[in-house]
């Protein structure tokens, strides 16, 4: 299909570098600078244990961002079915080798490590989905038996994961990938039809909840249930956010996060320091910062020539966004406490290689944008 | 509406422009979804600011978590081998505490703190978070406790507290049994709120960590008002935690005194007597044995070494090997470590065998000192051969090619399922962890474990306890004790409560007849002349004993020399298991002693003592309970039956 095309020589790796979007890494450099300004402040103003090791994991998450986004799409692309058939076999094998922790069992021994394969089917997921509908015809994409492909892509792990039992990332499965349906442009009569079965089911669901589960949407109801159990981290975030007032406490000052009412203070519930010593203003400015960086990463979509990279910058965008805003519905009492930490501010590994990941197939996505990338000769069909 | 030939990714402007509409929907939905987000923050930080200050600076609402005592461990007879102690100590918070190095000065005049030790504890507080508090000193008095509260002005960050600490007694002796408690790895919401608090324990090996969910009891809660500098207004409200329930386990700690002197004569060895009524752990040791009282810090249960020692002593043939110093003591060789049961294993072989009907009692296998399959040999323990035996003369004189020839028919799944049925290659439930399930060999285990396909030649090895087969003490008593009442008996070492009856425990399934040939047989070894297990005869007493000896091989060299003149690695492991009184049984032992040589030479004379023991024993002279209760909260001195400093001596009757 290049007859039409006039030669271009391929670019070298430095027009690529010349090509990254500068604006994004900025943006994520300032989020990632509160998180270690956060950090050092619930360590009682000490760069160990936690800040020095998040800035180390953030380079060398950079780092790979930026090999991740020289290296050419296509590439990318053909690695993106092996990469969601390993994560799908690595969700299967859990049941059977996963370690177990707090009665679920999420996580796999490789080695001295332990990966959590729910997290690689988010990033696997995000790459399939692209693929699957790079190499489909526009007219096909909304014909509801090719549509079956990608929505069992969905479900499969979202039942795998929702078995382990992880309510939590099993809905952010499936939203991410509804949201990857949506944007890949199926008609929106599935999505509506999607909608209204939901509310009849989760009635129907509620009965198959586990304990723990139906537990944590009680105690979000009514947190003064349960004041020393899940309850508790709710309201000791809320007196913790709120005690911030407009201006807050001044930096290393948060009497909450310092005096240790705080649980998981410096992985999940970091935003609650934040609020605590930088007030409304402080909180204000990390939701405006991720939004900031939601909005270059929906330019850079849009800006994209071809359908895979498209929609894999709109499947980072949509994990993002996922994380901060469960997150801080979480802290805030807004949502149940489900264990999802804020994207780079949290403290965490896994949870900054991912996403950092992420954006790197997204800038990615961005230094190829001019390229249309015609899809394989072979189809699906 | 792309036409079908052109690439549908090339963006066609319908796309593109559907794309667009469908971003900004995505946007907008992102930008409502915040929006939402900043009006609740806007509510909690702008609005109810007010309140939540309130509630955070003037007087906070502090809610801590109580631990609950741990539950004692009791003997048999009431003796106590866990209590708690009440210790008061005092620790420093480095967030509060200003200047340290000031703080540690003057608080060292109401206590002393050595110079290294408060040095000890500036450098933690660097390492750690500020709001975390240190432990500077324990086992402080009253007056010391009196004197900082009284100062507590000019002390800031300076906190006491009382707390519970685990105190074990006859330590040396149940040590094994018993375990140890240990600080609490990782925990996270949904956790019990207790295992958050700052030093609380739990158990990590034996009963302690077997019995983990009733020891513990239920943590309470304290809210209380605090300062703006954390320290303690006034108490609110106070739930009590609930104290963990107390265990009697079935250990005897007399008859478990004397088991652990009499196997500190032996290297490494392990013994196991269980009630076959109950199921009930009698005694069960260990050596080496090891102290928990000696608080070793992060004791990793290792399996020190592979006990199976082919391979090992391979690959030591070229040095001196240095004898395995503490680690190896940590180590319970009764519940944990894994021996090939050797002849032991005959009782599973005969009994499938029977039950699979590829053999009756009536026939003879000639036996000359060989066994032939597929052009490899087997040799029999007794190169001149046994000549032509039944079974029953098979199981009294150990031959080998009879059961190899058993084994042989019957196939190796036959083989396994009656391993299992008597209760190997798994664990129970017996109030003590960790335990090991041990080996039974299949084709689908080799298959998975090893990756190649099951052989011949090793149906024709586990026949006789050697190959794969790995079992525990515990496991061969538990497979004795099946052998001899025909029951599942599952071992434990709670003991019932005394107004309940004990479990009844359900049939095996065995056909009677066959079950009682085996019987005959065991009844044979230890009785009959010729039998192997003479020296386990306890005929002096007016006793029947019943039983099977087994020297399980370590090493190919072995085979053609004497024991004495191997290394003491390289020998072969004696065995021997065996109930009694074998018309009505009422105990089961089993009896390793690790490169000990022959198991009728070696190991059946020790478990004649242990038997021997057990009749003198025997629960039914002594009193069901101890003659004076222990209180409600003992303090060690005034524990249970004995004070500690019992435990270096003997305990013989």
């Amino acid at each position: 299909m290049n007859s039409g095309v006039f030669y271009r020589p391929p670019p070298s790796v430095i027009d690529k570098l010349g090509e990254l979007n500068l604006l994004l890494l900025i943006a994520l450099c300032a989020l990632t600078g509160l998180g270690l300004a956060a950090l050092y402040s619930v360590a009682g103003g000490s760069w160990s244990p936690w800040a020095e090791r998040h800035a180390l994991r953030f380079v060398i998450g950079l780092a790979m961002l930026i090999v991740v986004a020289v290296v050419p799409l296509r590439f990318w692309l053909q690695l993106a079915y092996p990469a969601y058939a390993v994560a799908l076999i690595a969700l299967l094998l859990v049941p059977f080798v996963g370690s177990e922790a707090l009665g679920a069992r999420r996580w796999l021994p490789l080695g001295p490590l332990t990966i959590q394969p729910s997290e690689m089917m988010k990033v696997a997921l995000v790459m399939a989905l692209a693929k699957y509908f790079h190499s489909l015809s526009a007219n096909r994409i909304s014909h509801p038996l090719w549509l079956l492909v990608p929505v069992a892509m969905i479900a499969v792990p979202m039942a795998l994961i929702l078995k382990q039992p992880d309510l939590g990332t099993a809905m952010m499965v499936g939203m991410l990938g509804s949201s990857m349906l949506l944007m890949a442009g199926v008609h929106l009569l599935y999505f509506a039809g999607g909608l209204a079965s939901l509310f009849i089911g989760i009635p129907l669901a509620v009965p198959f909840l586990h304990d723990y589960q139906r537990r944590r949407i009680e105690v979000f109801l009514d947190p003064a249930s349960d004041p020393l159990g899940a309850g508790y981290h709710i309201t000791q975030s809320k007196i913790a956010m709120g005690s911030g007032g407009v201006t807050g406490k001044g930096f290393l000052s948060g009497t909450q996060g310092q005096l240790d009412f705080l649980p998981e203070k410096h992985t999940d519930f970091i935003f609650t320091t934040i609020a605590e010593e930088w007030g409304f203003v402080g909180s204000m400015a990390v939701l405006i910062l991720i939004g900031v960086l939601l909005a270059i990463l929906l330019g850079m979509a849009l800006g994209t020539a071809s359908r895979a990279g498209r929609l894999m910058i709109c499947g980072t965008m949509v994990s993002i966004f996922l994380y901060a805003a469960i997150n801080v519905g979480m802290v805030s009492g807004a949502l149940p406490v489900v264990g999802i930490p804020l994207p780079f501010v949290s403290y965490g590994g896994t949870a900054m290689l991912t996403l950092m990941f992420s954006l790197g197939l997204s800038m990615c996505a961005w230094v190829h944008r001019n390229d249309p990338l015609a899809p394989d000769p072979v189809s699906l069909s | 509406m792309s036409d079908e030939r052109q690439p549908a990714a090339i963006l066609a402007g319908d796309e593109r422009r559907a794309f667009s509409r469908r971003a900004v929907l995505l946007g907008l939905g992102q930008a409502l979804g915040f929006g939402v987000l900043g009006a609740r923050l806007y509510q909690i930080q702008v609005l109810d600011a007010g309140r939540y200050s309130l509630l955070a600076d003037d007087n906070r609402l502090n809610v801590i978590p109580l631990a609950p005592t741990r539950g004692r461990i009791l003997d048999r007879f009431g003796v106590a081998l866990a209590t708690n102690d009440e210790t008061l100590r005092v620790s420093i918070v480095p967030a509060l505490a200003g200047n340290m190095d000031l703080a540690l000065e003057r608080l060292s005049q109401i206590v002393p703190v050595p110079a290294d030790e408060r040095a000890r504890v500036v450098a933690r507080a660097k390492r750690q978070p500020a709001n975390l508090p240190i432990l500077v000193a324990s086992d402080l008095t009253w007056d010391q406790i009196a004197t900082i509260n009284l100062m507590a002005p000019e002390l800031p960050g300076i906190e006491t507290e009382t707390f519970s600490r685990r105190v074990y007694h006859h330590s040396k002796i149940v040590g094994h049994v018993i375990g140890h408690v240990g600080a609490v790895e990782r925990f996270a919401m949904g956790d019990d709120p207790a295992l958050r608090i700052p030093g609380v324990r739990i158990g990590r090996a034996g009963v302690e960590r077997g019995m983990e969910q009733t020891l513990r009891g239920q943590s309470g809660i304290v809210r209380r008002e605090v300062d703006a500098r954390g320290r303690i207004v006034r108490n609110i409200a106070r739930t009590e935690p609930l104290q963990g329930s107390d265990i009697a386990t079935t250990i005897d700690v007399d008859m478990q005194g004397w088991l652990v002197e009499r196997l500190s004569r032996e290297r490494r060895a392990a013994a196991v007597a269980i009630d076959v009524i109950g199921g009930e752990i009698v005694a069960m040791a260990s050596s080496p044995g090891y102290d928990p009282a000696l608080n070793t810090p992060q004791p990793p249960p290792p399996p020190p070494e592979p006990l199976r020692g082919r391979r090992r002593n391979r690959s030591l043939r070229t040095g001196q090997r240095v004898e395995v110093a503490k680690p190896d003591a940590l180590f319970n060789r009764a519940t944990s470590g894994l021996y090939p049961p050797g002849s032991t294993f005959k009782i599973v072989t005969a009994l499938a065998a029977l039950e699979a009907g590829v053999i009756d009692l009536r026939e003879r296998i000639d036996c000359q000192g060989t066994f032939t399959l597929a052009d490899k040999s087997y040799r029999c323990w007794n190169r001149g051969g046994h000549g032509r035996c039944d079974l029953h003369r098979a199981m009294r004189e150990s031959c080998d090619v009879y059961f190899y020839e058993v084994a042989r028919r019957m196939g190796i799944e036959a083989l396994a399922s009656m391993g299992r049925r008597l209760g190997l290659g798994q664990t129970y439930q017996a109030g003590i962890a960790p335990l090991s399930p041990g080996v039974i060999p299949t084709p689908t285990w080799k298959r998975g474990k090893i990756g190649r396909p099951w052989l011949g030649g090793e149906t024709i090895l586990t026949g006789i306890g050697q190959g794969y087969v790995l079992t525990s003490p515990l496991q061969l008593a538990v497979m004795t004790a099946r052998a001899a009442t025909g029951n599942a008996v599952v071992p434990t070492l709670v003991r019932p409560e005394l107004d309940k009856a004990r479990p009844q425990f359900a049939r095996l399934g065995v056909n009677d007849r066959n079950l009682q040939a085996v019987q005959r047989a065991l009844r044979a070894v230890v009785n009959e002349g010729g039998g192997t297990g003479a020296r386990a005869s306890m005929s002096d007493l007016g006793i029947e004993v019943a039983g099977k000896t087994g020297t399980s091989q370590v090493s190919r060299r072995s085979a053609n020399r004497y024991q004495t003149s191997l290394r003491w690695e390289e020998r072969d492991h004696a065995l021997f298991v065996g109930y009694f009184p074998a018309n009505a049984p009422r105990y089961a032992v089993a009896a390793v002693v690790e490169h000990g040589g022959g198991g009728g030479a070696v190991a059946a004379p020790l478990a004649r003592e242990l038997m021997a023991e057990l009749v003198q024993r025997d629960p039914m002279r002594k009193p069901a309970i101890s003659v004076s209760p222990p209180a409600p909260r003992p303090s060690p001195e005034a524990s249970g039956g004995g004070s500690p400093d019992r435990d270096g001596k003997g305990h013989k009757a």
